[in-house]
């Protein structure tokens, strides 16, 4: 046995240091040590890993490789489509089902495994004793859903189409209104063919199913004719460029790589996703006390209540259903992205149940808040 | 060594200062049951106490309360001066504790669940996390999972997890739990190293010989009640005498002092006679004793006087006492 070394025994009490152990906010070293904690339960950091990661990671590099070997009948991996497809289908709810298995962990661990008895021994306040989880979870989460997201964002952005799929019509993307209208001139045959337009029928320009055949004898109604009653190629040029004008609004809505503003903006939706389901299960397994319980409770509210409760109107139970945390943050996804849930705003956008954006703001500050009094309150108050 | 200052009906001091653990008519029910029962207790500092009590007595749920992992339904506390749980944050800052058996991250080394609680104690514990895992001798697997501890092992991080406190004061639960005769022998000279450096150690046991080797003071409980608390040598004072008696003829022998002396308890055991007396019965009956027997024709071959140990004391005052268990 030896002694303590460089440790003053039996130091009077009150000559210890101050050290705000009362104190509600947890110290830096609180936090890092309960990342570290986290960070090392092999478990869930894999399940993490594979969900958040892998299996965007994955699809993408199938995708890749089919294009690489065959791109003629497999398409680019990348573009705004799949983006769309993958952050609202694949992160948004798996991304939040894994946020809140690590806060029910966070919540419920210590308490399952015999630490929160040592932790509460040390005086040190139990309030910030649960609000270390917070960061420290978070700092995880977040950290493996930006990386995800990051691939996500890389592979839709370099691996996009180099053309756009325009009414049908192959056509270059990107271009300016002059260049799209130019473009046109030189196409003038694909543009009068595929191209929805307003204005006068070219009923003489005669098109197959992949597009411009040939020139009717009766020329284009409307405009200018040769000698022999056919339309020139000015003539056709100039409709085409004419038709181009009008559809241009229509082409430039398209994107071949999501563009910045949505991959910001989902970036941002996705943190709020996954910041609610680790505070929530956080709360969640604090107050129950059991992980297993509160896991299965929170997938249940993710992929039965959320899509349930959304899609259907229930009389009188329309505010009760609007107070959903998966509604309100579905009334805040980025326009461009799929819907989700059914009650997403983006494209085609299902909005079953119409709520205002201070609404659904409220609603989820109130479950970010709720969530976290009642664990810590539980936390406070249960017998150690 | 502080001394314990005692009397008959309890420990005499009207300084808080003075105690390390101090508490008045602390009550703790679940229900209907009351698992603690206007118990005052007080543990002098700087000694090694016992508090003993049968299974169920209400160890546990004592120590819990006084370190606020449950709530008392009446009474007042205070921890090392400070009152409890008023001041428990500046009460707690120089305790350590084991309270049932100590569990840990399984899946973290014992190095990285000191780390844990090192954060949550004042920013100089983590300095002290190699020497605590040294002090009881786990620095050479501390950076092992703990999953792979043995009960022992564990038992000795829940012990460096209370030094890296540099506590005042150690309240242990039950600490002997799980260790081999080696280890206890460790887990002893540790607490009476710890007690030596002016620490105070309160252990809960019911190892009543561990217990009597390690401490200066001991409260028994029962049901609750803490029915005696004070100097073992004295509180010892009061327990029965015995004398084992090496005689010719143990049965005549057994006869003649039970006619003649009105408090003996002669029996008749195999290696020979036992008599015992009444708890303040002076020393010279055991001379009376040899006197009767030469006397009365037999031959005494020895005569010892038996020291009351703990055990016996406590079966004496507990209410377990002629349970067949």
């Amino acid at each position: 046995m030896t002694t303590l070394q460089g440790v003053e025994p039996s130091a009077p009490a009150d000559a210890a240091a101050p050290d705000h152990r009362g104190s509600w906010i947890p110290t830096w070293s609180m936090v890092t040590t309960r990342f570290m904690e986290l960070r090392r339960r092999k478990g869930i950091m894999i399940t993490i890993f594979v969900v958040v990661i892998a299996l965007p990671t994955v699809f993408l590099a199938i995708r890749l490789l089919l294009h690489a070997v065959d791109p003629k009948s497999y398409g680019v991996a990348g573009g705004a489509n799949i983006f769309a497809g993958l952050v609202a289908g694949v992160m948004y709810v798996f991304g939040f089902i894994v946020a809140a298995m690590l806060g029910c962990t966070a919540g419920s661990i210590d308490l399952s495994e015999g630490m929160f008895r040592h932790l509460v021994v040390t005086g040190r306040s139990r309030l910030a004793l649960y609000l270390a989880r917070i960061p420290a979870g978070l700092a995880i989460i977040v950290s493996m859903v930006a990386v995800g997201f990051a691939i996500i964002c890389l592979v839709c952005s370099f691996a996009a189409p180099t053309t756009v799929s325009y009414d049908g019509a192959t056509v270059p993307a990107g271009l300016s209104q002059p260049a799209f209208v130019n473009w046109a001139g030189d196409h003038w045959g694909t543009v009068i063919c595929q191209f929805n337009f307003n204005g006068p029928n070219f009923g003489n320009v005669e098109c197959g199913p992949n597009g411009f055949v040939g020139i009717a004898k009766n020329g284009v109604p409307g405009a200018p004719t040769s000698s022999a009653g056919q339309p020139t190629t000015a003539q056709l040029r100039a409709a085409a460029m004419k038709i181009a004008a009008q559809n241009y609004p229509d082409y430039a809505a398209i994107f071949l790589s999501p563009p910045i503003s949505l991959m910001v903006g989902s970036g941002l939706w996705l943190l709020l996703e996954t910041t609610i389901g680790f505070i929530v299960g956080l709360g969640l397994g604090s107050l129950l006390g059991q992980r297993t319980v509160s896991v299965i409770l929170m997938i249940v509210l993710e992929i039965v209540l959320t899509p349930l409760l959304s899609r259907n109107r229930i009389p009188y139970l329309l505010n009760a259903q609007r107070g959903l945390v998966g509604v309100a943050t579905g009334h805040l996804e980025p326009n461009g992205l799929i819907t989700v849930v059914g009650s997403g705003g983006g494209p085609g956008g299902n909005l079953r149940l119409p709520e205002t954006t201070t609404v659904a703001v409220i609603v989820i500050l109130a479950w970010l808040v709720g969530w976290t009094v009642l664990g810590a309150w539980r936390m406070a108050k249960r017998d150690a | 060594m502080t001394a314990v200052v005692t009397a008959p009906g309890g420990i005499i001091g009207s300084d808080r200062d003075q105690w390390a653990v101090e508490t008045h008519g602390l009550v703790k029910r679940f229900g209907d049951n009351i698992a603690v029962d206007g118990v005052d207790l007080r543990v002098p500092r700087g000694c090694a106490f016992g508090y003993l009590g049968p299974n169920g007595a209400g160890k546990t749920t004592l120590i819990r309360v006084l370190l606020g992992l449950t709530r008392a339904d009446a009474g007042t506390m205070a921890l090392l001066g400070h009152e409890v749980p008023r001041d428990r944050a500046q009460a707690l800052a120089r305790v350590g504790a084991i309270v049932d058996e100590p569990r840990f991250h399984g899946h973290l080394t014992g190095r990285q669940n000191l780390q844990i609680l090192a954060a949550a104690r004042e920013p100089a514990a983590k300095g002290r996390i190699s020497a605590s895992l040294e002090r009881v001798g786990m620095i050479q697997r501390a950076d092992d999972k703990v999953s792979k501890y043995s009960m022992g092992m564990r038992q000795r991080l829940g012990v460096a997890a209370c030094l890296i406190g540099d506590p005042q004061l150690l309240i242990l639960d039950e600490p002997m739990n799980g260790l081999d005769p080696a280890g206890m022998r460790e887990m002893r000279e540790m607490i009476l190293s710890l007690v030596a450096e002016g620490r105070t150690v309160v252990l809960s046991s019911h190892l009543l010989d561990e217990v009597e080797r390690t401490c200066d003071a001991v409260a028994i409980v029962d049901h609750g009640h803490i029915i005696r608390q004070g100097p073992i040598n004295e509180l010892l004072q009061g327990a029965s005498l015995a004398l084992e008696v090496d005689c010719s003829e143990p049965d005549r022998a057994a006869a003649l002092l039970a006619g003649t002396l009105v408090d003996a308890n002669p029996v008749v055991e195999h290696l020979g006679l036992s008599v015992s007396f009444p708890a303040g019965t002076p020393r010279d009956v055991f001379a009376e004793v040899n006197r009767l027997l030469v006397e009365g024709g037999i031959s005494v071959y020895r005569l010892q006087a038996i020291q009351a140990s703990l055990e016996s004391w406590f079966l004496q005052v507990t209410t377990r006492l002629g349970d067949p268990e």
